[in-house]
């Protein structure tokens, strides 16, 4: 998992984006509801004068939004919001969605014989599934209940009894997402229950005798694990101070480690698996050096990854207006081994409180190799602690990268060093931390001509774990605003649209809203005129002559023109669309966190929760101009 | 079927008389004025003129009926009174306020022509819920629910779901659910479709009754004899235009035939009375009166519910049950027998 930089933004950053207000969520936001505002009055306007003429049309316009303002959102009741939420609750109950979560734990249930147990880490593979799993389950479910359910009332007339009632147009938009969205939560709790228990319960199993246990000179005791579940692990006990080697830890193999325990009598007992957790990161700012020691903005770029990369990522408005400056994904940075290059990153808030037992540092690199080499031993490289601005830094820390892993160094806090090119004993807290919490750790690649690839995200600090069902939770809340958007959406298009074609119309705007990064993308390659294939026309000329994607399209200059340009019109077109609907695989991507073992950042889900709020709104507001305007028994 | 006793035709709401102009009895509740509606198609193009200019007046504490074959306009009239459908052209105010306006219905019952009620839901919850759109608190709600369900006699049936329920138990529940904020104004779309005879009665009774306790309502139907039986004054549409207005005993009454009705006629005074009219240049025709279909059915009915397992010569009920929906005459009439 690549962060972007947009990943880091807290939600004030987020929103406002001090430097370039342009990319702002803020911005983002009212210029979509001033958008919606302008053609929902323009569209209201040319359908009032088409049934009622021009001047009368426009007076008729002017009713609904003062109806809006002066009665029906001030009228609303949040008695009467709750009586229709629960109906649309008890509905959906009693047309036993609850079989939707049968379904998933049928699904539980059949995933132990497809999930394979010996890949390299299961935990991974179990998390992405079920989080996977209840994600597509709950939108389909929300796609399903919130486009059908107010047509169906229409069909059957049961509206008609409601709407003769004191209810305001408001209270039926409002009552039926609260009461879908009850319906929801009703849903994921067990289902949420029920991965955890499978999560957990899957991943448990007991290594249950040792082997080879051998004692080094310096008392520690060294051996092997039997071969359980397709692995097996070493283990160290070194002994503590007092000279008992009564507990130690076995190496991390497929994404875990156990607890060995010595008793008295000398008898070895390996613990259960270390519960799942979820790392919370402190990320550090990056710096990178040429191989003369120059500063420099990216590290070398190892090939074509950065425009195979591509895309603008979502830069809000500045993209859509073509203002947000090429291509900004970022992609591993390359440092060249046995030159000056180098990448430093600069920590913040590193103190004794948060890192009392040494700097846990996690290193997730990718290696380049330039030519073969040894093959057998990986390449190598090093990190040091640096002083932000003296000349202090501690000896370099040698590593073995290890690519599509998580590498777990522990720093100590008590390393020797160099103080003004004179070797002592550092104190890291002391010496090597700057008065404002800084430090500096410098990552170099110690193989001569061979390529070592870092990114922000990939080296971190890691100030503690959080438990593993927190992280699910949160990857569950994520799940929850998703299911939020959709019933929006499918509500919003069911006050005007038939059932089917409601939740049609909601699944196109889930799927571009799921395409969106490859839309932006395409676009990028497009304005920047790279060759990949072009928009959909060009796609089927391609596709129809066979023609390769990266190839100059060979047809006639005067095709060719009216292709590209068509082209463009719709690439831009839905890159607008997609703009304007909400950044689902963002939110998606939330479980990628949790697979990973990350936690999710707080400052994300806020992010997702304040979208998902100024979505809702919107579409609550679109909702109630359509169910008000329409005449229900047409 | 009792009917609410806490209401007296006396005791006037104080806003009906606000809504009118002063005098009660004058009292406009419904006006439409030009009222014409046009369906049209989704390009816009004209289907059907399904109302045309009509203006009626519906005053306070009186039934007025809308009669007129299929497809008259009178479901049509009823929807844009409700807001359902919006007018091409012209308006109706109810209560003084526009047809849109949401809360005009804070005063009005309104049944369906079919009861379109979820049917997911139990007659118990079904009232709770349209009791709640009203704001009501619960200790009312709970109250005006019990009261509701004795009147329409669903006391043994409040917990099961509407989907068992046969056809005539459901417009039972239809009409609780229209009288649930004892509204001054009720609309009621074809009432006696589906009742059998006895549930017919007694909506036309509950009619009545409503009327007694100085509520308004506007009943369309096709079913004449209903309307002859319970309306004050009838409009008469066709083809969306208004045919006929007015009274019901004015219109049907026949200026040039003479009706005397008495008892135990003997027959020479008959001949002399036949003999008196021809005298006169007249011709008459004297006969026994016959009883309707209906007097005889709530006769044989009422009877079997005083001595059940008693069997009365038959003849009469053949064809009367094979006029029925067998079926649901038999379950209505289980209902209703409590």
């Amino acid at each position: 998992m690549i962060l972007q930089p947009e990943d880091f933004w807290s939600f004030y950053e987020w929103l406002m984006r001090p430097e370039s207000f342009l990319e702002s969520a803020f911005l983002q936001g009212i210029v979509l509801f001033v958008l919606a505002i302008v053609i929902g009055l323009m569209v209201g306007y040319i359908i009032s004068a088409n049934r009622y003429g021009p001047s009368e049309g426009f007076y008729a316009v002017a009713r609904a939004v003062r109806d809006l303002i002066r009665f029906d959102l001030p009228g609303t009741s949040a008695h009467r919001v709750f009586a229709l939420a629960r109906l649309a609750f008890k509905e959906a109950i009693r047309r036993r969605v609850l079989f939707v979560v049968g379904l998933f734990v049928a699904l539980l249930l059949l995933a132990g014989w497809y999930l394979n147990p010996e890949s390299s880490d299961p935990a991974r593979l179990y998390i992405s599934f079920v989080l996977t799993a209840t994600n597509y389950l709950i939108l389909a479910l929300a796609l399903f209940i919130s486009a059908f359910s107010l047509p169906n009332d229409i069909k059957s007339k049961t509206i008609y009894t409601i709407v003769t009632k004191p209810v305001r147009a408001t209270e039926i938009v409002l009552g039926r997402m609260f009461g879908f969205m009850a319906v929801g939560t009703v849903m994921l709790v067990p289902m949420g229950l029920a991965s955890y228990l499978f999560v957990s319960r899957g991943l448990r199993h007991q290594n249950l005798e040792v082997v080879d246990v051998v004692e080094e000179a310096d008392g520690s005791l060294v051996g092997e694990t039997d071969y359980v579940q397709d692995h097996k692990h070493s283990f160290t006990i070194y002994p503590d101070e007092s000279g008992s080697t009564a507990q130690g830890l076995t190496d991390v193999v497929r994404g875990h480690r156990h607890i060995v325990t010595r008793d008295a009598s000398g008898k070895f007992e390996i613990g259960l698996p270390q519960p799942l957790r979820a790392r919370i990161p402190s990320y550090g700012d990056i710096q990178f050096f040429d191989r003369g020691g120059n500063s420099k903005d990216a590290g070398v770029d190892i090939g074509a990854e950065r425009f195979d990369a591509g895309g603008y990522g979502s830069a809000g408005i500045s993209r859509v207006i073509g203002l947000s400056g090429g291509s900004r994904k970022v992609q591993h940075g390359y440092v060249e081994g046995g030159t000056l290059g180098k990448a430093e990153f600069t920590f913040q808030n590193v103190t004794p409180e948060r890192y009392p037992d040494g700097l846990n540092l996690d290193l997730s690199l990718r290696a380049y190799r330039s030519y073969k080499g040894d093959i057998e031993s990986g390449i190598r490289g090093s990190v040091t602690m640096k002083h932000p601005t003296k000349d202090i830094e501690s000896n370099p820390i040698s590593f073995v990268i290890n690519e599509y892993e998580v590498d777990e160094l522990l720093l100590p806090l008590t390393p020797e060093g160099t103080d003004n090119n004179e070797t002592r004993k550092l104190n890291v807290f002391e010496d090597l931390v700057d008065e404002n919490g800084q430090l500096v750790l410098v990552i170099k690649c110690l193989d001569r001509s061979q390529y070592l690839g870092v990114t922000q995200s990939g080296v971190y600090l890691r100030a503690g774990d959080n438990p593993f069902w927190w992280n699910l939770t949160k990857a569950y809340i994520s799940i929850w605003l998703q299911m939020a958007m959709v019933i929006a959406f499918g509500v919003m298009f069911s006050t005007f649209l038939s059932g089917p074609v409601a939740m049609v119309a909601t699944f196109a705007c889930v799927l571009l809203g799921f395409s969106a990064e490859q839309v932006y993308d395409t676009r990028h390659f497009i304005d920047s005129g790279i060759e990949r294939g072009g928009g959909p026309i060009e796609s089927m000329v391609r596709l129809l002559r066979q023609d390769a994607m990266t190839t100059q399209l060979d047809v006639d200059t005067t095709a060719a023109k009216v292709i590209k340009t068509t082209d463009a019109g719709i690439v831009y077109s839905l890159d607008a669309i997609a703009t304007a609907l909400p950044n689902l695989p963002k939110m998606v991507g939330t479980a990628e966190y949790a697979a990973s073992g990350f936690d999710i950042l707080g400052a994300l889900l806020l992010r997702h929760a304040a979208a998902t709020l100024g979505y809702c709104l919107l579409a609550f507001i679109i909702s109630y101009f359509f169910l008000k305007s329409r005449e229900i028994a047409a | 079927m009792d009917t609410d006793s806490t209401v007296t035709a006396e005791a006037e709401p104080a806003d009906a008389a606000q809504a009118g102009n002063g005098d009660s009895d004058s009292g406009v509740v419904i006006e439409t004025r030009n009222l014409s509606k046009i369906y049209r198609d989704f390009w816009g193009r004209k289907k059907v003129n399904a109302l045309k200019s009509l203006d009626i007046e519906v005053r306070k504490g009186e039934v007025f009926g809308l009669l007129g074959p299929n497809g008259s306009g009178k479901s049509t009239t009823i929807k844009l009174i409700l807001g359902l459908l919006f007018p091409s052209s012209g308006r109706v105010l109810v209560f003084d306020k526009d047809a849109s306006e949401t809360s005009k219905n804070e005063r009005i019952g309104y049944l369906p022509e079919e009861s379109y009620l979820y049917k997911f839901l139990t007659a118990e919850e079904t009232l709770d819920f349209y009791g709640r759109l009203f704001d009501m608190s619960g200790a009312a709600r709970k109250k005006r629910v019990n009261e509701l369900i004795e009147l329409v006699g669903l006391q043994g049936a409040k917990h099961r779901q509407l989907r068992e329920y046969s056809k005539g138990m459901t417009r039972r529940v239809g009409l609780a659910q229209a009288l649930i904020n004892d509204p001054d104004l009720v609309l009621l779309d074809e009432p006696t479709t589906g009742l059998d005879p006895i549930g017919s009665r007694e909506m036309k009774d509950l009619i009545l009754s409503l009327k007694k306790q100085g509520k308004t309502v506007l009943l369309c139907s096709h079913q004449l004899a209903d309307v002859q039986d319970v309306c004050d004054r009838v409009a008469i549409l066709d083809q969306g235009e208004l045919k006929e207005l007015g009274r019901v005993t004015d219109l049907l009454k026949v200026q040039d035939v003479t009706e005397i009705h008495t008892k135990r006629l003997r027959p020479e005074v008959e001949a002399e009375i036949r003999a008196i009219i021809e005298r006169e240049g007249g011709d008459c025709t004297i006969d026994n009166p016959t009883a309707t279909m209906e007097d005889l059915f709530l006769n044989i009915v009422r009877e079997s519910e005083a001595r059940p397992g008693a069997r009365r010569v038959t003849g009469a009920s053949t064809p009367q049950k094979a006029a029925d929906d067998d079926q649901q005459a038999e379950d209505n009439q289980g209902e209703a027998g409590q």
